[in-house]
């Protein structure tokens, strides 16, 4: 379809100013990046849309209302210590590697992060890499975005400590000002899916709309949760973050054909059917979830 | 007023740097522009003259100095840019001129002063400035004041620094003429004029996790009368009027300006376009005008829910969105300026066009500053855009615009029908033909 195109030619090109921001003098403008990362987003939506309209016929009805809602509610995010649990599965994608599932995963990376930093960004680049489009890879890809975090963000951030490790993958990944990282791998962090749609859309049934955008928001430099008088605007994870969008995006390229692969984001396994039951069994452990809390 | 009819470019000056901001001083009697390699310039008009009548008005420049200077942040390994992002003038209280100029991160106090007179015949040392034996001087004598050369000294009064975070866009000074704002992406701080190492935050968006953020601050300017009314605009198109007795902090605003969005008009851009790129009070501080990508929207500060006046500035580019978007120029960040009575709005477009609106008689004009078109005393012709259908002759149409030759930042004369346009690397001053 004509506008598919369009938004996907949208969002390459948003991903590639998100890129060169790094290396242009001044430092990242957050402004710039926000409104890129507005357009990432719009486009996505767009992108995606007819494409879980035909797969994901059940959820569709629900989906469309809470996207509706979700659109203006970006502000209404639940903080990040009610959505602590990590229910996603594969489904979600790279995102979700930063989001380890359950508790073990995030041990692994707790562990991972406390590891230290001896080389983060090598370290990083490589799973990334080859990782980015497999669902197996995601944990390798969040252990090494962990690792990476560790040394972006020198301690641990915000209110989770539960989370830490995620919550320090996604402050690491974030910090790049822009990258909506929907669809990054960044790990949009606690909060499961905000890149991925279907299991947006899938939370926000269950969780009202409080989710806001499903897409990341600008991540500012790191380190803002705890040091507030040397806050930066650091930027070291913004070439894993670019490595994970450049493998994805050619990825994605080479099976524009098949249709359940036409994901934006690393997209992970195949089929939309596996997609979806996938998200399906997501449901159950984040409904769990949310009663927790 | 009626229709401004412009005389020409008075005088064309040629920066190799790009010219960032232009700012008339209070009496009009001084023009600053600062450019993206950190310096300002400075002119002065000319007085006017019974030998020269034709002269009158003419502005030459009266100083040069660099501000600001690139810096690198070792901490975050970040470079920090030496483009002056604003200047704004204080008001003269005696010989010296005092001027705020602003970077991404350092706002400098420079004053300008003018010395025509050096005291000679010290005791001390002699007219070459070498040390005189003191017991070889016999006799005691006191210095005069001999006239001089005219030099203009540019010194930095005041530094105040390391108290933004994010990139500086806008600073302002308030009407009590004692106090200063400065905004960020994210943090408004008030500042004293003397005092350099504290400043006051009063406006703090910035949320406790980053992923949340949807907005940034994009302009920020104090009311011309009342020292404790300021706005703020946002790259969501909204606008918070704060008032500083509420509270120390004005997170909360007392006043939220914002239109609602047209939702037949929604694409990929909708938020990049409708995000404020200057805001500014007219003189009489009742009303307020705001600048979008595409239009320029005059707000009473009684009344919230809509502008009280909109003018389109460049309508015909709407549809071209995406490909501004892949060119960047989506991002432009306009200015716009209210005349001395605030009865015309100036902002500037592309191909070096820049547009005047009357708001009395609703007649708008677009005219261009270019070499090729304004000679010296000669009559600025008014251009037109070919929207659609057959391009009448001398209109342009759309696809040639040239995207790069853009008019960011134009400054209005208080006073007079006076007005300065920076077209990339020039500068051009235009003036009202004298009948």
């Amino acid at each position: 379809m004509e506008y598919k195109v369009e938004a996907h030619r949208i969002m390459s090109i948003s991903l590639g100013k998100i890129y060169n921001s790094r290396v242009q003098r001044g430092g990242i403008k957050l402004h710039k990046n926000l409104l890129v990362s507005l357009v990432l987003r719009s486009a996505r939506q767009v992108y995606l849309s007819d494409y879980y309209g035909g797969v994901c016929l059940n959820a569709q009805h629900v989906e469309a209302k809470e996207w509706e809602l979700m659109d203006g509610d970006q502000e209404k995010l639940i903080p990040a210590s009610e959505e602590s649990l990590p229910s996603t599965t594969a489904c979600d994608q790279t995102e979700a590697a930063e989001v380890p599932e359950a508790p073990q995963p995030e041990e692994t990376d707790s562990s991972l992060a406390v590891e230290g930093p001896e080389d983060p960004c090598e370290a990083v680049e490589g799973p990334e890499d080859t990782s980015s489009t497999e669902p197996q890879a995601e944990q390798e890809s969040s252990s090494s975005v962990d690792s990476t975090c560790d040394v972006s963000v020198p301690s641990p951030v915000v209110s989770e400590p539960q989370c830490e490790a995620k919550q320090a993958t996604v402050s690491s990944l974030d910090c790049e000002t822009d990258a909506n990282l929907a669809m990054s791998a960044e790990g949009n962090s606690h909060q499961p899916p905000k890149a991925h749609s279907c299991s947006n859309r899938k939370r926000s049934a269950e969780k009202k709309a409080s989710h806001g955008s499903p897409v990341k928001r600008t991540k500012v430099t790191s380190s803002n949760a705890d040091e507030e008088e040397a806050e930066e605007m650091d930027t070291s994870n913004v070439s894993n973050l670019i490595t994970i969008f450049g493998s994805s995006f050619s990825g994605l390229l080479s099976k524009d054909n098949s249709e359940p692969e036409a994901e934006t984001d690393e997209s992970d396994s195949g089929s939309g059917q596996i997609c979806c039951d996938q998200m399906l069994k997501n449901l159950n452990p984040w409904n769990t979830a949310i009663v927790a809390f | 007023m009626g229709m401004c009819v412009l005389d020409s470019a008075e005088s064309v000056f040629c920066r190799a740097d790009i010219i960032s901001t232009v700012e008339f001083n209070y009496s009009g009697e001084l023009l600053a522009t600062g450019d993206k390699g950190g310096r300002v310039v400075i002119f002065q008009r000319e007085q006017e003259s019974k030998n020269r009548p034709l002269s009158r008005g003419e502005y030459n420049v009266y100083s040069t100095f660099q501000s600001h200077e690139p810096e690198f942040d070792y901490l975050k390994s970040l470079e920090i840019e030496e483009k002056i992002n604003k200047i704004r003038w204080l008001p003269q209280q005696n010989a010296a001129h005092f001027l705020l100029s602003t970077n991404d991160k350092t706002i400098k106090l420079w004053k300008i002063s003018e010395r025509d007179k050096r005291a000679e015949g010290y005791n001390l040392k002699d007219e070459d400035g070498r040390l005189r034996d003191p017991f070889r001087i016999t006799t005691l004598r006191v210095p005069v004041l001999m006239p001089m050369d005219l030099m203009v000294e540019a010194s930095p009064r005041r530094i105040f620094a390391n108290a933004h975070t994010y990139h500086i866009n806008s600073i302002s000074v308030n009407s009590d003429h004692e106090t200063y704002l400065s905004a960020d992406d994210l943090r408004i701080n008030l500042w004293h004029l003397e005092i350099t190492d504290r400043s006051f935050n009063i406006v703090d968006i910035k949320p406790a996790n980053m992923e949340e953020l949807t907005e940034v601050i994009t302009a920020a300017e104090c009311h011309p009368h009342q020292c404790n009314v300021f706005v703020y605009s946002s790259s969501k198109g909204t606008i918070r009027l704060c008032d500083m007795r509420a509270a120390a902090l004005c997170d909360r605003h007392s006043k939220f300006f914002e239109e609602p969005e047209d939702p037949s008009s929604r694409s990929f851009f909708s938020e990049i376009i409708s995000s404020i790129s200057d805001v500014k009070f007219s003189h009489s501080g009742r009303y307020m005008m705001t600048r979008d990508y595409l239009s320029v929207k005059v707000w009473d500060l009684n009344m919230e829910n809509r502008p009280v006046e909109t003018y389109q500035v460049h309508e015909y580019l709407r549809s071209k969105l995406c490909s501004l978007y892949e060119n960047d120029c989506i991002f432009d960040k306009f200015e716009c300026c209210w005349n001395g009575s605030d009865s015309a709005i100036m902002t500037g477009s592309y191909n070096n066009f820049f547009r005047m609106f009357d708001r009395n008689t609703r007649r708008d004009i677009t005219l261009e500053a270019s070499r090729e078109n304004s000679k010296p005393r000669a009559m600025l012709k008014p251009r037109k855009v070919c929207t659609g259908g057959k391009r009448k002759k001398d209109e342009i149409s759309v696809d040639s615009l040239d995207f790069n030759k853009k008019i960011l930042h134009t400054a209005w004369h208080p006073k007079e029908n006076v007005i300065a346009v920076a077209a990339t690397n020039n500068l051009y001053i235009f003036q009202d033909k004298i009948n």
